[in-house]
């Protein structure tokens, strides 16, 4: 029952996409108004058919239907209901099924949105672009990633539950829709640049259409990445939130090529220039979200997060490089439309700063995917077998790191244009100032080390400059008679808080890997070990027996105080025991204990792992900081009366009349401040 | 002032970077370790991990740093033992240099482009102002 659901939503969902996708491309080629609204209304019929097979799936997850290969893989009668409903995206073919809720969930948002313009040619081939993309990915469970495979012969009793690390957490239950959020959220940008370019309406309307979207999906994104860390941490008992890993890398690398994204595209917004690069860079980030799902997917690259391997691979790679292949013609075809008249005057500028900002990002992102796939092409070139792990990360990236820490606190002063030697040493006195005191503070406090110290300055530095318009974009407000909270909302603003989420985790991510300790100690019930400050006394074990484990947790008192548990599980379905760390998290520093090796008896000597480090708990709450400021520059601005000189649309009126105000933050330096 | 601000900037960071002083054998141990693999799990090192082979190699690399092996030394062994494999940083020589040499390539590439740019953007003639146009930005200039 739940397998022929699943499998019609799939077909369903499928054939309306290939439909929807002729009845557009048939409109297009008429110009018939009517084929365009109806090809668009097909998206009620994908979301329509995902949602049922994503019911479907969910029903037999939940009802333990092991007649299902992937419920019987993936799902048992033991796991606790959270852990049965996460179970859906514990494997690829249901990792699949999300993605594909998503995307259909997007389009259908897309299409409401827009639907006062649908037959407008450039939301037209938007939506059949959205449609390609939703073709392909249910096309992938129609296929090679059949999730409502039936399960051949006698149907088994009991599942197999889902893998240990992942019914061990609550987080995997928001990670993976979170991330999902983010990585299917460039789809819809991605489409309308596609539109443009086809359309030849490559100006600045689709930027301003998408701006939005864009950082929506951004947001998801970024707080996507910064859970997956804090799962790691919490789950996978090595007391590291980032070690670099393929799959992290393939998360962080659509992320960094994003983040460029979203800052030079106000270079295009406001000089019209630089329009091959915002395009190159959407379909990067795009294709970037397919290639890391195949570089994660396909069994190329060992991960401690691939939670499954699969035929898929292939069709990933097809999907890549038909996404960059199309990319690359259309862009070559509109090459002469895509050129500007616009020059920069000086490096020293705003303008300048977004250039330095994308070949930092540009580097930084270079960076990762070559040593994520290095291993493979050493292999391919003679056969070698290497490694590319944290300390090539680490050292390649610090310097990139600096440069944008640096970066962050120089060019919001930077004005449009050309900046004048008096401007700046205004601007940027006291929160120069400000660095030195803090680099002072930390070296007189005892600190020590280079790249710890030039972190932290530059973190103040950057900090100190977007606390700066922050203050002065409140006053603003307040002088304009607004609330005050008007001058913290829009783009401008809401990028100084997530300026500040950033310096936030620069400075926790610097200071955990500096001023780290850890060590394994091995005592007897009521023996004491000391470590960084800290005394750690392990006072024996307990066992206790749940449906899904056997769970033998070590009690050990911490600082004299409260007792922590760190355990191990052992779980029906896995030969080796899962440990699972306890922390005590605090404002200073974590304290992570966990379980090495248990004790033989009673009386026996257990291993205690003790890993101290700073500020990590700064991490999640840099991650929230990013998150809040992305809703808060996505906040509607004020509507700017048309008649103050910086109204000017970036393009002419016909072309978007929808345009949604471009907010510039109200500073007190224009004209009009 | 700003004189000033650079003067007291690097004397705090000369005071605090960090001591050269002796290391200890054991953290010269972590030191290495923490650039080794460990073998048995997926990209970790074997200073991170709790698992028992890479408690052994720590154990192992200790004991040869007491004996007064060099960093070089161990990693020789180490590579000898298990491979290439075992290195965290790929090596600076051979094919593995590549990923060193490339990203220096490609950023010092993106620098001359942009240096480039910028001189063409400096040498274009600004677009003559035409007297209209110059009527219409002083007219707007009065309102």
């Amino acid at each position: 029952m739940n397998a022929a659901l699943g499998t019609a939503g799939v077909a369903l969902a499928l054939s309306a996409a290939v439909l929807g996708i002729a009845t557009l491309a048939l409109g297009l080629r008429r110009g018939d108004p009517r084929l365009l609204a109806a090809g668009q209304r097909y998206v009620w019929l994908i979301l329509g058919g995902a949602v049922l097979a994503v019911v479907a799936m969910e029903a037999a997850f939940i009802g333990h239907d092991f007649n299902l290969k992937y419920v019987a893989d993936n799902g048992s009668r033991e796991t606790p209901l959270l852990y049965t409903i996460s179970g859906m995206w514990s494997a690829l073919e249901g990792s699949i099924l999300l993605w594909s809720l998503i995307l259909a969930g997007y389009l259908t948002v897309m299409v409401r949105h827009f639907r006062a313009r649908a037959v407008d040619p450039l939301v037209a081939w938007a939506t059949l672009t959205g449609f390609a993309v939703a073709v392909f990915f249910f096309g992938l469970m129609a296929g090679p990633a059949n999730p409502f495979k039936v399960i051949a012969g006698a149907v088994p009793v009991d599942g197999q539950g889902p893998n240990p690390l992942l019914q061990n957490h609550p987080l995997v239950a928001f990670h993976p829709p979170i991330l999902y959020l983010g990585f299917v959220g460039f789809t819809i940008p991605f489409a309308f640049a596609i539109a443009a370019l086809v359309t030849g309406r490559v100006g600045e309307g689709w930027l301003v259409e998408t701006r939005r979207w864009t950082l929506f999906a951004w947001g998801f994104l970024t707080v996507g990445i910064v859970l997956g860390a804090w799962w790691s941490y919490e789950v996978l008992g090595w007391g590291g939130y980032w070690a670099w890993d393929p799959v992290e890398n393939a998360s962080f690398l659509p992320w960094l090529t994003g983040t460029a994204y979203i800052h030079s595209v106000m270079v295009q917004e406001r000089r019209g220039m630089l329009r091959v690069w915002n395009l190159s860079l959407l379909v990067s980030t795009f294709a970037l979200t397919i290639l890391g799902t195949f570089l994660t997917r396909s069994g190329v690259l060992d991960s401690v997060h691939a939670f499954s391997e699969s035929s898929i691979g292939p069709a990933l790679l097809a999907f890549f490089a038909l996404v960059v292949g199309v990319s690359i013609a259309l862009i070559g075809w509109r090459g002469d439309r895509l050129r500007s008249p616009g020059a920069i005057d000086s490096p020293v500028s705003r303008e300048g700063a977004f250039l330095a900002n994308n070949v930092a990002f540009g580097a930084f992102a270079f960076v990762v995917l070559l040593g994520t796939v290095f291993p493979l092409i050493a292999e391919a070139i003679n056969g070698d077998r290497l490694s590319v792990g944290a300390p090539y990360f680490d050292t390649m990236t610090a310097p990139v790191g600096f440069t944008l820490l640096f970066l962050m606190a120089v060019a919001p002063a930077l004005p449009w244009r050309k900046a004048s030697g008096e401007l700046l040493h205004k601007r940027l006195m006291w929160p120069a100032w400000t660095a030195t005191f803090v680099v002072v503070a930390c070296v007189v406090a005892g600190l020590r080390g280079l790249a710890p110290l030039t972190a932290f300055g530059l973190g103040a530095f950057a900090a100190a400059a977007a606390l700066r318009q922050l203050v002065l974009s409140a006053q603003a407000a307040r002088r304009q008679g607004s609330p005050v909270w008007r001058g913290l909302v829009g783009r401008a603003n809401g990028g100084m808080v997530v300026h500040i989420g950033v310096v936030v985790i620069a400075v926790a991510f610097a200071a955990s890997h500096a001023y780290g300790h850890r060590h394994q100690y091995r005592l007897e019930p009521g023996q004491t070990a000391h470590l960084a400050g800290h005394s750690v006394t392990y006072l024996g074990t307990t066992t206790s027996h749940h449906a899904n484990k056997t769970t033998l947790s070590a009690r050990v008192r911490l600082d004299g105080g409260r007792v922590y548990e760190p355990a191990l599980h052992q779980f029906p379905n896995a030969s080796q025991a899962i440990g699972s760390p306890s922390v005590r998290v605090g404002v200073v520093d974590d304290v992570y204990l966990t379980l090495v090796a248990a004790p033989d008896g009673d009386q026996a000597a257990a291993v205690v792992g003790v890993n101290i480090q700073p500020l990590i708990a700064w991490l999640w709450i840099g991650g929230g900081l990013m998150g809040f400021g992305t809703v808060l520059a996505a906040w509607p601005g004020r509507r700017r009366r048309p008649t103050e000189p910086s109204s000017a649309p970036a393009v002419p009126k016909l072309e978007q009349p929808e345009t949604p105000v471009v907010d510039e933050t109200p500073v007190a330096v224009g004209p009009h401040g | 002032m700003w004189a000033l601000l650079a003067l007291v900037l690097s004397g705090a960071l000369v005071a605090g970077r960090g001591d050269s002083g002796q290391q200890s054998d054991g953290q010269r141990a972590h030191g290495i370790a923490t650039e080794i693999r460990c073998p048995t799990c997926r990209g970790l090192s074997a200073a991170d991990s709790d698992a028992p082979a890479a408690q052994a190699i720590r154990d192992d690399i200790l004991r040869r740093v007491q004996a007064g092996q060099t960093h070089g030394e161990i990693q020789g062994y180490l590579v000898s033992r298990y491979g290439t494999e075992i290195l965290l940083r790929p090596e600076r020589h051979g094919v593995a240099s590549l990923v060193w040499v490339l990203p220096v390539a490609a950023l010092l590439a993106a620098v001359a482009g942009m240096a480039l740019a910028f001189r063409r953007w400096r040498s274009r003639p600004h677009a003559p102002v035409s007297a209209a146009d110059q009527a219409l930005v002083d007219e707007a200039l009065r309102q």
